[in-house]
């Protein structure tokens, strides 16, 4: 109560700013509509009647999906840094725990870039630029994870992430996803923790949307691992702890070898037996990853139901970057005349 | 019956014109300079990008994507953009190809303008840092030679462009050198240390001035910067690092001979860059000037062609008989009007021999409402239309509101010196209205200001004149025709203590030997007696003087509200109305309040100041009225409260019976009179389904009101509704109109409380140098929260009771105001929104 009567002196712009940005997402008739476009053109003509306005007005014809996609992360991340740039403390710390995650992206993608043999320069403008720090361009003098550690991230909110990574020994592909895997898993847990100290209406909710994205991590990485020569225990590793899941169902999943285990695992935890339930392998059928990608959507928005608290940020990025997703896979079906799935978006409101 | 009144809105007929494809353009840029028709929507549900003319707007948008841009760089170039308030036609429809021909020339021009002098300005920096580069590592390698410190011991005889070639330990030393922004230098320097393990030598000096960045074409600060290391290894991954942190690298030939030759080079070639810069730069320039005269009228002719095509998106295509269809509400009385334009429209596309048609048709929609207003009755009627649009052709308050509204702001703000400063502030932005058009577009409280200028300005004058009626100019009353009364007491009395009581008749005074006339027997030519400023007893006089006013002003301006509602309900035909709403509303109204009223002016005329303890108490007896309890008339009860006329008991009660059978008449008369009509219609309805069958040759695209029927125990809530708030209201709405009162005094006693407090202060100082300089200072105080609180707190809070007293207590009597408004397809309208956006 104490925290409620005093939240908007330092939060209350910050949040009433991010409510009005919310009430600009797309609205399923807003899908209906830009499902009938026949043309990237249609699509920009309907897209200025909702809340993106102008915003590709002036982009010379013929229309591209990557400028689309170009436009729209621009839009986002400025809407962000706005929210970081008025914020104050705590929401600050919490808003920049949201960049964490964009940073270790950033650097997985790099090192993969750099593994393929990709000029550094064509790999840096497709960071996210949420996630984009001082250092991240020189990440290619790097050849071991003890060198990227000493050189590059020491300096980075990432380094204490880091550390269990050490230990491994080059920088080959597999490694690479067990690096993103382990810091991921670090990091979650780091802002599931950050989180609970905050305490209040923000520590029910974030912790709620994390503990999701644990279990989904911890879920995934276990359906990826079959077949890649990733041990048990090294799997195991990898599962963030501040899941649902955590202590029994992580350990059942350690012990799965095929899909079939994994769906028992979910089976005995309702929520997770729903979204598995209602998913499929075949053709037409939701795949488990759009399940997952929908229950995420539905708490993101279960955030905006509540008041004087920081989930709705975390809640109003994830679903603007769903809404750019749906957007960027409507016009890439439309662009490649491939319209039979081009209703497969995920709506929100 | 006119069809033209300031009363009501005008008469809308909707009218279909059936355009041909040729004339259609032409008519309707036409009509958009008219300003008089309102299209409808007829294709509701096709989307934005299925309509037929979409290909047009899409290319009007592009062009306009063009002039933005052209737009933009002219302003980048601070080129003044010429207004000439000209308004040309929207163009014809072959003249826009050459618009988009000239406008895409343009914009190709410019572009390759543009990257011709990016690239050429992007050389010409990375030249400036090269010259940087090599002017400030000359300074380096000079100054590490002499001292010699640490690394470079052994080679304090060699000369500087021997410095790469030396060795240390039997290792070449090599060098990177290169330019690196500001902000990146601490963590690079950090990082070269960290990935080298600190066996790198890094030294850097700062550009002194600010330089543009090659990639980005920013001003920014730079900083120049070698690293001397050891051994390949080394190089690459400082390489790397410079990469990673956007570091310029740049050849710094080892001799220092080369070093002079490269940069005697450099700077002729920097000079010829620079001439064929300022070449480009100048051509640019012309082409901006030039475009910067046209600009504006391209983009009034898009605009206007935009609007067009959008109008023409509403339309439909009757492909059959090769024309448009559109429908529209027009004004009856503009009918003509729209016709010439139409033949002109069709005369200007050169299609003469069929022109287009207009067909009025009828239909059982409600028509927009459209209000014929000036510059001077526009404010007023924002003020209704903030309620309520009014519903098609029922009495505007428009014209009533002009006069009360003002009035009833002036009764509270009544001092006539506060209204002399609102009106000269109004007078001089009416005056000056022309000039001040176009200023402070954006200033929003101004915008409010100027908008209601004329509802000001008339505040000012009535409050001028009510501040006459209660004497009050800044609190003080003016003497202007010499008091009606003499104070003739003699010293004795005045000197004593205590009050004197001024008597307008003679009556012996103890100490007087013989009574002085004090009251000249006639009164105060105009308002109230500036006796009374002195007097103690003011405020109780002018308090119930104030009361009676106002419940005197509010009956009437109720009455004469339920009376405009018969005047609607004549207009409509709604003669059931008149005597089972109005004829129970205006009695009832009448023989509570307005019996009260007469009660009021029977006491101000018949009692006299001896009988001013006998003069009866209204609101006793208004109140004994309805209890119907009357005191027996003996030597206990005050005079004040026994009846004070013949068969005042037997009047007041009939008053009272009248007035409660109106209310169950008003409950269920109107309810009765629906049933009834329904019983009747539903012996007719066989008639009605036969005619209809045959009436349905053409297609109209209306949505026929579906004739519902609404439920009977609907009726009834609403009317029981409507009736406990007409009665509860007239009795608060009463009430309400005290406010009058109550905010007149607080006026008068704040104005008065700020005289006392702060400006007699001032006044009552003595000396001319510290009295005159105190009351200078005093006077800005004294000045300043006169203006704040009493002119715009205080106007601000009776201008919100005035717009309440009218909104509540008025048009609550006859205003249904669910009309909406008519918005007419008008370029001007179009044109100064867009100018708004930018």
């Amino acid at each position: 109560m104490k925290e409620d009567l005093v939240f908007n002196l330092d939060h209350g712009y910050a949040e009433g700013l991010c409510r009005g940005f919310r009430s600009g997402i797309l609205k399923s008739t807003d899908y209906h509509n830009l499902v009938q476009c026949e043309t990237l053109e249609d699509l920009r003509l309907h897209l200025q009647s909702t809340d993106y306005g102008n915003f590709l007005s002036n982009e010379s014809n013929p229309l591209t999906v990557n400028v689309i996609d170009d436009r729209l992360r621009e839009k986002i991340v400025q809407e962000f840094q706005h929210l970081r740039n008025i914020s104050y403390e705590p929401l600050s710390t919490f808003l920049d725990y949201i960049t964490y995650a964009y940073m270790i992206d950033n650097i997985v993608l790099l090192i993969t870039g750099t593994l393929h043999q990709r000029a550094i320069g064509d790999l840096l403008p497709r960071c996210h630029p949420l996630g984009s720090f001082e250092q991240l361009g020189a990440i290619t003098v790097a050849d071991t994870p003890a060198q990227l550690y000493t050189a590059v991230l020491v300096d980075t909110p990432l380094a204490p992430y880091f550390i269990d990574c050490i230990s491994e020994h080059d920088l080959d592909e597999l490694n690479v996803e067990i690096i993103r895997s382990t810091l991921y898993k670090a990091y979650l847990e780091d802002f599931y923790n950050f989180c609970k100290s905050l305490g209040g209406v923000t520590a029910e909710v974030m912790c709620e949307i994390l503990a999701f994205e644990a279990d989904r991590r911890a879920f995934m990485i276990t359906i990826n691992s079959f077949d890649t020569g990733l041990t048990q225990d090294d799997r195991a590793k990898l599962y963030p702890t501040c899941g649902h899941l955590h202590p029994d169902g992580l350990q059942e999943l350690r012990r799965t070898d095929n899909y079939e285990g994994v769906r028992d695992v979910a089976s005995r935890y309702p929520q997770y037996k729903v979204l598995f339930d209602g998913s499929g392998t075949n053709t037409g059928d939701k795949t488990i990853e759009d399940r997952f990608f929908e229950h995420e959507v539905k708490l993101n928005m279960n955030a905006f139901l509540r008041q004087f608290h920081f989930g709705i940020f975390y809640a109003y990025l994830k679903l603007k970057e769903q809404e750019n997703r749906n957007i960027i896979w409507i016009a890439e079906c439309i662009s490649q005349k491939h319209r039979a799935r081009i209703d497969n978006y995920i709506p929100i409101f | 019956m006119s069809t033209s009144s300031i009363f009501r809105s005008e008469q809308m007929t909707l009218c279909q014109l059936f355009l041909q494809p040729d004339a259609a353009y032409s008519s309707i840029a036409e009509l958009g300079e008219l300003s008089i028709v309102q299209f409808r929507d007829l294709n509701p549900n096709v989307n934005s990008f299925q309509r037929k003319f979409v290909n047009e707007l899409r290319r009007c948008e592009e062009m306009e994507r063009k002039i933005r841009f052209l737009e933009s760089e002219i302003k980048k170039e601070e080129i003044p953009i010429v207004d000439t308030n000209e308004n040309p036609d929207a163009p014809k429809p072959r003249e826009l190809v050459d618009l988009e021909a000239m406008i895409d020339k343009l914009d190709y021009d410019l572009k390759q303008i543009n990257t011709n002098s990016d690239a050429l300005r992007k050389n010409f920096n990375e030249l400036t840092e090269l010259k940087f580069n090599l002017a400030m590592t000359q300074g380096f390698f000079q100054q590490v030679d002499p001292n010699g410190n640490g690394m470079f011991n052994d080679m304090t005889e060699e000369i500087t462009d021997e410095t790469q070639r030396m060795t240390s330990g039997g290792m070449k030393l090599g060098f990177v050198s290169g330019v690196i922004s500001r902000e990146r230098m601490n963590s690079f320097e950090r990082m070269l240390w960290r990935v080298c393990r600190g066996n790198v030598f890094l030294k850097s000096a700062e550009i002194p001035q600010l330089i543009e960045d090659p990639t980005t074409g920013e001003k920014a600060h730079k900083i120049v910067f070698v690293v001397f290391f050891q051994g390949e290894q080394l190089k690459t991954r400082i390489q790397k690092i410079c990469e990673g942190f956007r570091a310029n690298i740049y050849p710094c030939p080892e001799n220092g001979n080369e070093r002079r030759e490269l940069t005697m080079g450099l700077m002729t070639r920097l000079e010829d860059l620079n001439v064929v810069i300022n070449q480009t730069e100048d051509h640019r320039q012309r082409i901006l000037i030039e475009t910067s005269r046209l600009i504006r009228l391209w983009k009034i002719k898009l605009i206007k062609i935009k609007s067009i095509y959008f109008t023409m998106n509403m339309f439909n295509n009757d492909i059959a008989r090769k024309c448009f269809i559109a429908e529209c509400w027009i004004p009856t009385s503009y009918l003509e009007q729209v016709q010439l334009a139409l033949r002109k429209g069709s005369e200007i596309s050169g299609n003469v021999q069929v022109s287009t048609i207009l067909h009025q048709i009828t239909t059982n929609e409600k028509p927009p409402t459209y209000h014929k207003l000036n510059k001077f009755t526009q404010g007023f009627q924002n003020l209704v239309d903030a309620y309520g649009v009014a519903s098609y052709r029922e009495i505007n308050p428009m014209s009533f509101v002009l006069i009360t509204f003002p009035f009833l702001f002036a009764v509270m703000f009544g001092d006539a010196g506060h209204g002399l400063i609102v009106t000269l502030f109004a007078l001089w932005m009416v005056l000056k209205e022309d000039y001040l058009k176009d200023k402070g577009k954006n200033q929003e409280v101004w915008r409010i200001f100027f908008g209601g200028r004329y509802i000001i300005l008339l505040m000012g004058i009535f409050s001028i004149y009510t501040g006459l009626i209660y004497n009050d100019v800044f609190s003080k009353s003016m003497n202007l025709f010499g008091s009606s009364w003499k104070v003739k007491f003699d010293d004795n009395i005045l000197l004593k203590d205590g009050a004197v009581t001024l008597e307008p008749n003679p009556r012996p005074y103890s100490a007087a030997e013989h009574y002085v006339q004090m009251y000249s027997g006639n009164p105060y030519p105009i308002g109230l007696d500036p006796v009374w400023q002195i007097s103690e007893n003011k405020i109780t006089f002018t308090n119930s003087a104030k009361m009676k006013f106002a419940i005197i002003i509010g009956i009437m301006q109720m009455s004469f509200g339920v009376f405009l509602s018969l005047g609607n309900h004549l207009y409509f035909k709604h003669y059931y109305a008149i005597f089972l709403e109005f004829i129970p509303q205006i009695i009832f109204l009448l023989s509570i309040f307005g019996y009260l009223i007469i009660l009021i002016f029977y006491k101000w005329t018949t009692y006299l100041a001896e009988q001013a303890t006998d003069a009866p108490s209204l609101l006793i007896h208004l109140i004994n009225m309805m209890l119907m309890s009357y005191p027996t008339d003996d030597s206990k009860t005050p005079k004040s409260i026994v009846v004070f006329y013949n068969h005042q008991r037997i009047i007041q009660t009939i008053l009272l019976i009248v007035a409660v059978i109106c209310i169950p008449w008003l409950l269920i008369g109107k309810p009765i009179y629906i049933i009834v009509q329904r019983k009747k219609k539903t012996n007719s309805t066989e008639l009605v389904h036969q005619e209809s069958e045959a009436s349905n040759d053409i297609e109209m695209h209306e949505q026929n009101e579906p004739h519902q029927e609404v439920d009977m125990s609907e009726v009834w809530v609403e009317q029981g509704i409507h009736t406990i708030e007409y009665f509860l209201g007239c009795i608060s709405h009463t009430a309400s109109y005290l406010r009058l009162w109550a905010l007149s005094l607080a006026h008068a006693q704040l104005s008065e409380v700020l005289w006392t407090m702060v400006l007699r202060i001032g006044l009552s100082m003595g000396g001319i140098g510290l009295g005159g300089v105190a009351l200078f200072m005093v006077f800005t105080t004294w000045s300043t929260l006169t203006v704040f609180i009493l002119l715009l707190m205080e106007g601000l809070s009776a201008f919100l009771h005035a717009l309440r007293l009218h909104w509540v207590e008025f048009q609550s009597k006859f205003y249904k105001g669910e009309g909406y408004p008519f918005v007419p397809f008008s370029f001007q309208s179009i044109l100064e929104e867009a100018a708004a956006e930018n």
